[in-house]
């Protein structure tokens, strides 16, 4: 028997967990640039101000320190994210879930 | 034929295969990461061998058939003998160095199978191959391995890049760099543990064949450690060559495309191999490396390259399975007839070597494309396209 419902629940499970892993990454990539400069940038073209052009942001200084709250998501992401790398070592190992 | 000799052969050529089946596969983990900068090239191979190495001593529970049922072997099937487990990895090698060859990934486990089924259809005509499980097993997860891989890379991408504005937030694409490492070492455990067993499950299960060792008992360490160095050994040897194709020429990879493509492949490996549904690890990275171009921009994915490597694992089967079968043919004529056999896979990959020693790939061009080496083109930076 071909199992198409087995192919089925592999392809969503697959999405939700790389999807997921990616995005909660992505995120906390995200959080950890809040009150950097691509964020002032972003605030300038808002109104209307030019922004600096093709700058290196990672060789420019924060502009602002970044807020507790930031820092305090952006470690929870990658707490996730470490789980999720942990559990995969779990799942590739078998003598760990036999 | 004296039946040890067989056997030796098929320890060596055993080996030669594992070898091969390492070097191709170095790309599935590394290839997105050599191309991004994450990791130097040399770096990158000596981390997917180590991890290879480990994994192969962490998975040793060899299969009960050495075919995975597409050919019908035991109770009320043929007998696969060792002149035919010999026949088949002279098929798988000689197409998983043409691959090699040609920059083409390619399954190196439908390689053996295909070896197997032209063996099989010859040494016992057509019935001995269960062309259901040939369908069901080789040929529809070769169909939905890069759909659902790519897919889900396409979707992780988009999301990747969407989160991070494009990835121009302050440290983004560093971040990515070390995700895209974590994910790529991931898929190599996980390809320790599958690849180095089937070879030591092929060796022993000639070894039970001949009668060298009982039915049912488990490999012998010798050969748990000798699958383990011939893959690390072929990984470690870099397989270059097919690098410089998943990492540059299917799409040019980029940090954040990078770690989308590795941790889909990943999760799509692990999840398929938990869910009874297992898919070849080169189709679903390559599907997904295909699905991180599409999740930037539609138009920077190059269509001739994956239609050529879709080319390659269409025939992957029939052209290892007519290879084998031809030289069944000629063992079957008797001690020289293996002799021939011996001596003509011996000279393919000598021949293939050389062709390849005519246009290296290494270390330290595998970013590199060819028409900038020869001077056709200029070089074009890898950084973020306008």
């Amino acid at each position: 028997m071909i199992a198409w419902s087995a192919l089925g629940i592999e392809f969503v499970v697959s999405l939700v967990a790389a999807g997921g892993v990616v995005a909660v990454f992505a995120l906390g990539l995200r959080l950890l640039a809040v009150g950097a400069p691509a964020e002032a940038r972003a605030a300038a073209e808002r109104v209307g101000a030019d922004g600096p052009g093709a700058v290196d942001q990672a060789e420019l200084p924060l502009t602002h320190p970044r807020p507790p709250w930031a820092s305090l998501a952006a470690c929870l992401c990658f707490a996730l994210v470490i789980a999720a790398v942990l559990y995969g070592i779990y799942l590739i190992i078998p003598q760990f879930h036999q | 034929m004296d039946a040890l000799a067989i056997v030796i052969l098929v320890v060596v050529l055993g080996l030669v295969f594992d070898f091969t089946n390492g070097f191709h596969d170095t790309a599935n983990a590394m290839a997105t990461s050599v191309a991004t900068g994450a990791l130097r090239p040399r770096v990158a191979v000596l981390i997917s061998a180590a991890l290879n190495l480990v994994g192969a001593f962490l998975s040793t529970e060899v299969a009960a058939t050495v075919s995975n049922g597409i050919v019908k072997e035991g109770q009320g099937g043929i007998q696969i003998t060792p002149v035919m487990i010999f026949a088949g990895l002279v098929g798988a090698i000689m197409w998983n160095l043409a691959t090699w060859y040609l920059g083409l990934p390619s399954s190196s486990t439908h390689a053996l199978f295909g070896g197997l089924i032209g063996a099989a259809i010859i040494g016992s005509g057509w019935g001995a191959v269960d062309w259901f499980n040939v369908l069901s097993k080789i040929a529809l997860p070769a169909l939905f391995a890069p759909l659902v891989a790519g897919t889900v890379a396409l979707v992780a991408t988009y999301a990747a890049y969407m989160i991070t504005r494009r990835a121009t937030s302050r440290g983004a694409e560093r971040g990515f760099r070390y995700g895209q490492t974590v994910s790529a070492s991931l898929v190599s455990l996980a390809h320790g543990t599958n690849d180095a067993q089937k070879t030591m499950g092929v060796i022993t299960l000639t070894f039970i064949a001949a009668g060298l060792q009982k039915a049912g008992t488990g490999p012998q360490f010798w050969v748990i450690l000798a699958c383990a160095l011939a893959i690390a050994a072929g990984t470690y040897s870099g397989g270059w060559r097919i690098m410089r194709t998943v990492g540059k020429r299917i799409t040019e990879v980029t940090p954040p495309q990078g770690f989308a493509a590795e941790t889909s492949s990943a999760a799509t490996i692990l999840v398929s191999s938990h869910l009874g549904f297992p898919l070849s690890t080169t189709q679903v990275t390559t599907g997904a490396i295909v699905g991180s171009g599409l999740g930037k921009k539609l138009a920077s994915v190059r269509w001739a390259t994956f239609g050529r490597m879709a080319l390659a694992w269409l025939i992957t089967v029939p052209a290892a399975a007519l290879v084998a079968a031809v030289a069944t043919l000629i063992v079957k004529t008797g001690a020289i007839g293996t002799v021939i056999v011996v001596v003509a896979a011996v000279a393919g990959m000598a021949a293939f070597w050389m062709l390849s020693r005519r246009h290296p790939v290494s270390h330290e061009t595998v970013n590199v494309d060819e028409d900038v080496l020869a001077g056709r083109r200029e070089p074009v930076s890898v950084g973020e396209p306008k």
